[in-house]
């Protein structure tokens, strides 16, 4: 037998062994998987700062003894639970930012109770950000803060900012956020305005549940899910694989129900009309042109991300009137660019390098 | 000499529903993004919700019938209790004015904000 053939039979044992170990484990495993409660997630220590109806605002306990001189905020999408940001230890924004020094708060929602059902771009824009703000530069005493919004809580922010000219915003980051939506892909196909009659699902729901809002979501990717749990069942031996997939299922079924005039007003305002993208939208009586915005600003978008594509956020630099404007462009998707490894080893580091020279 | 490590199942799994996943939703986003997609969608949706609003209206006179409050008269209750929430929470932050929100948080409070970038970090940067 020559040593090759040697080498060829210890590597097939070698695999064989291994299979055999991870089958048994995926066995016990599996019991443990099916048996256990939800996956534990947002465990970074934090005080609940405000709250009122849909609205928390959390401040996360500083894990380092100097600290930037800008606080940051971070705003939440209206459909999902921020613990996004906060996964798991050693998979959190909020974590990584607090390690490298910032004084973190996120605003939050809950879900609207029914007589949150008439809540409007102006609630979440003209009262709820302005209101956090004020309540995080009262706590850390310094006159300005950084803004961090996701997907929908980057729009807020953008509107916030726009319709804030002289407000204490330093610096404005907008994740995977949306600017143009008639580049929605099927998102603006469904939001057809011959097919879907958005007074009617507003008038007669009240608050839209969450599962409306969840299928929307899924339909976009059908298959995403049954392949996730494929995937799970054939990793189930790898507890950090389980542990980050449990973390990232439990994100998308706690999707949120949203208030029926909100809803109504973004489909009618921002679909339909596409005024964020056009310099049109007016909230609350002020005019919320992004060539309003000067603060220095940047936009991190997801080359592959399906629910606000790339031709949907790629005009943002050209229509915002900041001086100091970047944007990344990073490889993943729309959760992807956020939460998980990709995030951790891409955008955490581009956006905290970005950020420090801005906190000072 | 090159050797042939022997095949591995599990990968091949993985690319395999990595494949058909790619595959399904590519064939459905076709479908899904078809104009009479979207119509049939709404169509159905709009009949469900129709629905659901005669069952609420009769249910509405049912318990009107009886002198009780229907859903939406409970609702509007809470909308108006909403309301004095906010603006009671309006009045407190005009008196509020500067003072702190929450008791001082030792943990935050406590800490100079004197950090400063790494130098590598200001490196390629415009001064600002």
């Amino acid at each position: 037998m020559t040593n090759a053939q040697v080498d060829g039979e210890d590597a097939l044992g070698a695999r064989v062994r291994g299979m055999v170990e991870r089958a048994i484990q995926r066995g016990v495993k599996s019991f443990q998987y099916a048996t256990s409660g939800p996956a534990k997630v947002g465990l970074t220590p934090k005080t609940t700062l405000y709250g009122r109806g849909t609205l928390q605002l959390y401040h996360y306990k500083p894990q380092v003894d100097e600290l930037y001189r800008v606080p940051v905020l971070m705003v939440m999408a209206t459909t999902n639970k921020a613990f996004v940001f906060d996964l798991l230890p050693g998979q959190s924004m909020v974590e990584f930012l607090l390690k490298r020094g910032f004084d973190v708060f996120v605003i939050d929602w809950n879900a609207p109770a029914p007589e949150e059902r008439g809540l409007t771009l102006e609630d979440y824009t003209q009262d709820f950000i302005p209101t956090c703000i004020d309540k995080v530069r009262q706590v850390t005493g310094q006159p300005d803060v950084s803004v961090i919004g996701y997907c929908m809580g980057g729009v807020l922010s953008l509107i916030y900012a726009a319709t804030h000219v002289d407000g204490p915003l330093r610096n404005l980051v907008c994740l995977t956020t949306p600017i143009d939506w008639k580049q929605m892909g099927l998102t603006t196909m469904w939001n057809d305005p011959r097919y879907f009659d958005v007074d009617q699902v507003a008038d007669t729901l009240g608050v839209v549940p969450a599962d409306f809002i969840r299928q929307m979501f899924e339909m976009q990717k059908p298959a995403q899910k049954l392949a996730g749990q494929l995937r799970v069942s054939e990793q189930m031996w790898n507890d950090d694989f389980v542990r980050s997939y449990r973390a990232f299922e439990r994100w998308g079924d706690e999707t949120l129900p949203l208030a029926g005039e909100y809803l109504r007003q973004t489909t009618k305002e921002l679909s339909w009309g596409n005024k964020l993208f056009t310099g049109e939208l007016v909230v609350g009586g002020r005019e919320a042109k992004l060539a309003n915005i000067k603060a220095p600003i940047l936009s991190i978008v997801a080359e592959h991300d399906h629910l606000a594509p790339r031709d949907a956020t790629k005009p943002l630099l050209d229509l915002v009137g900041s001086n100091d404007k970047e944007e990344i462009l990073l490889k993943g998707g729309h959760v992807s660019l956020i939460a998980g490894p990709n995030a951790i080893g891409r955008m955490w580091p581009r956006l905290e390098r970005w950020l420090a020279v801005r906190s000072i | 000499m090159a050797k042939d490590s022997p095949p591995d199942p599990a990968a091949a799994f993985r690319e395999l529903v990595t494949q058909w996943e790619r595959n399904i939703n590519s064939v459905a986003n076709q479908v899904m993004g078809t104009e009479s997609f979207s119509r049939l969608m709404q169509e159905m949706q709009r009949m469900q919700l129709a629905v659901q609003q005669a069952t609420s209206e009769a249910m509405g006179r049912r318990l009107a019938a009886m002198n009780m409050p229907t859903r939406e008269d409970v609702i509007r209750v809470a909308e108006k209790l909403a309301d004095v929430e906010r603006r009671l929470a309006h009045i407190e932050a005009s008196l509020d004015g500067s003072a702190p929100v929450a008791p001082p948080d030792a943990s935050s409070s406590g800490r100079p904000r004197t950090r400063q970038p790494p130098v590598e970090y200001l490196q390629g940067e415009k001064p600002r």
